[in-house]
């Protein structure tokens, strides 16, 4: 599903955001990415969405080789790809039906259509109610809710979630962690990136750690309300993931190749 | 996605863009709208002129004016002179009278200033209308000599004198029109595309976000190519409307008969479309340029 074989970014003139990492993720897997401020998560969620180029390495995303796709086929990928961040990045002069059908409606739905998948998201997130509402009508855990949808309007297999609950209070962080477990169990990807530890011992699952640009930390964790629990033929441990990376890329022939850097 | 619907959402976004940045736009839209009217103008009026001098080249006239003392025999023989060429359709007699008249139709505002000179300020004349051939005779030359060496003729006027002289001015006109009018759309669609840029800033989180969930370059870009040319499109109407204007007040009060020629099949669809697609592909141009080096890009990413 997804794949970083030695990855590294470097930003011009800066040291190394990600250095070497490597690791592997499985369909239906749920993740958490952790590390302080700085540490390098959400540079390795951007490389996954083709925000960024690795300056170093190879990612596959569903065994495409992001870094060597032509731009007019990044939006494509994109498609794949549901994106929720700390900051919700809703269109703000766009109701909640607006933002929330944006990409069925560039996809070419009829409205009908756009208005089914568009109210089922919504319905998802339990806002089916506030179609007309507008971002700035909605308190702060409301317009994640929104951002989620938005995320999976398009049936997404992976979903990347940037601090999803930073912005929000505990309450409505957990409401939002939940939201996305039952996504996870309905067989979508999850990377979670967040700092909040309590939130990790909460849930427990596959965690990550990131520390300064490396992976130091690959491990399950137990949770107080158990892990999410991977999809039939899903999550794959450390020791498995980085091994059989390694086996997919000697076998390939492909060793860190070396993507243009943007 | 199917490209009525595309096209339709890009009006759409364009629409509300040109609304919220309505002072931006309005800008732009005065001045496309503004070398449309002078550009517009001096097209206009130099493509008027032309075809009339075009077809003033094909019916040369030349007027014998007649001294005062000239007898009727002379002025028999000098007819005569005057029909002879085979090239030479007719030949018109003008009286003193008939001159004064013609003269007050086609310089209404001087009539006064004849009021007191009234019909003696005029000369009588004979007229030879030439067929279109006489241009290239070689017998026009000789024919002209001994009709201005006739005793009773005071001068003689030939149209193809004065014709080359307004050909040589509205060449001149029709230049530095066409200059001031490509100078004043340039600055246009220069304005154009700032303003397109200026929007597109103004958009530039709301791109990311488009980016992010996977618009292609095309459904991100087509709202500002549609916005430019709506403001092309709207420059031409008032451009147009303001041509108009200025054709109504010229006219009002003007019975010339210079002024209705300059202004001449202004009341086109031709000359409307003319200047629509003009203002549109202005516009189009000004929002290509403006978005030319990947401007919507957030901070240089990708």
């Amino acid at each position: 599903m997804i794949e970083f074989y030695s990855v590294t970014k470097r930003y011009p003139g800066g040291q190394a955001a990600l250095d070497g990492v490597s690791f592997r993720l499985a369909a239906g897997e749920f993740v958490f990415l952790t590390g302080s401020s700085g540490a390098g998560k959400t540079t390795l969620l951007r490389l996954i969405y083709r925000e960024e180029l690795p300056s170093d390495g190879q990612i596959l995303v569903n065994g495409r080789n992001v870094a060597e796709l032509p731009l007019r086929k990044v939006p494509y990928l994109r498609r794949s790809i549901g994106v929720v961040f700390q900051d919700f990045r809703l269109i703000p002069r766009k109701t909640v039906f607006e933002n929330v059908s944006y990409l069925p409606r560039i996809l070419g739905a009829s409205p009908r259509r756009q208005r089914e998948v568009a109210f089922d998201a919504l319905r998802q997130v339990g806002l089916a109610h506030r179609l007309s509402a507008f971002p700035r009508q909605l308190s702060g855990g409301e317009q994640q809710r929104v951002a989620v949808a938005r995320a999976l309007v398009n049936q997404p297999e992976i979903l990347l979630a940037d601090e999803p609950t930073g912005n929000l209070d505990p309450d409505l962080g957990l409401e939002i962690l939940k939201l996305l477990v039952t996504i996870q169990r309905r067989g979508t990807t999850v990377f979670l990136a967040t700092h909040d530890r309590q939130t990790i011992e909460h849930f427990g699952g596959r965690l990550l750690v990131l520390d300064r640009g490396r992976l130091i930390e690959d491990r399950r964790v137990e949770g107080r309300e158990g892990p999410p629990e991977a999809v039939p033929g899903g999550a794959v441990g450390i020791a498995q993931g980085v091994a059989a990376s390694r086996g997919v890329v000697a076998s390939r022939g492909v060793v860190a190749s070396r993507g243009t850097a943007g | 996605m199917n490209l009525g619907r595309a096209l339709l959402y890009f009006l759409r976004e364009a629409s509300i863009s040109l609304v919220r940045s309505w002072k931006a736009s309005a800008v732009a839209v005065l001045t496309i709208a503004m070398s449309l009217l002078v550009g517009g103008f001096f097209v206009l009026a130099t493509s008027n002129i032309s075809r009339r001098v075009a077809e003033w080249s094909t019916q040369l006239r030349v007027a014998a004016y007649l001294t005062k003392d000239s007898e009727a025999a002379e002025r028999a023989e000098l007819e005569r002179l005057m029909a002879g060429p085979d090239w030479v359709l007719r030949v018109e007699t003008v009286s003193a009278a008939e001159a004064l008249e013609r003269f007050s139709a086609s310089f209404p505002s001087l009539r006064d200033v004849l009021a007191d000179t009234g019909v003696e300020a005029f000369a009588p004349s004979l007229e030879a209308v030439l067929a279109p051939q006489a241009a290239a005779s070689r017998d026009l030359e000789g024919w002209l000599s001994e009709v201005r060496a006739h005793s009773s003729v005071a001068w003689v006027d030939d149209d193809r004198e004065w014709l080359a002289r307004l050909s040589a001015i509205l060449r001149l006109v029709r230049s530095a029109g066409l200059a001031i009018g490509a100078g004043l759309l340039a600055a246009a669609t220069l304005t154009i595309a700032s303003v397109v840029r200026l929007t597109a800033y103004l958009y530039v989180e709301e791109i990311a976000v488009m980016r992010m969930v996977g618009a292609t370059e095309f459904f991100i870009r087509g709202p500002f190519y549609v916005e430019g040319c709506l403001q092309g499109l709207l420059g031409a109407v008032f451009g147009y409307a303001g041509l108009q204007t200025v054709a109504w007040m010229m006219l009002r009060n003007d019975q010339s008969l210079w002024l209705p020629l300059i202004f001449e099949g202004l009341v086109t669809w031709r000359s409307a479309a003319l200047l629509a697609g003009v203002g549109a592909a202005a516009g189009l141009l000004g929002a290509v340029l403006s978005l030319r080096r990947e401007s919507l890009r957030v901070e240089g990413r990708e």
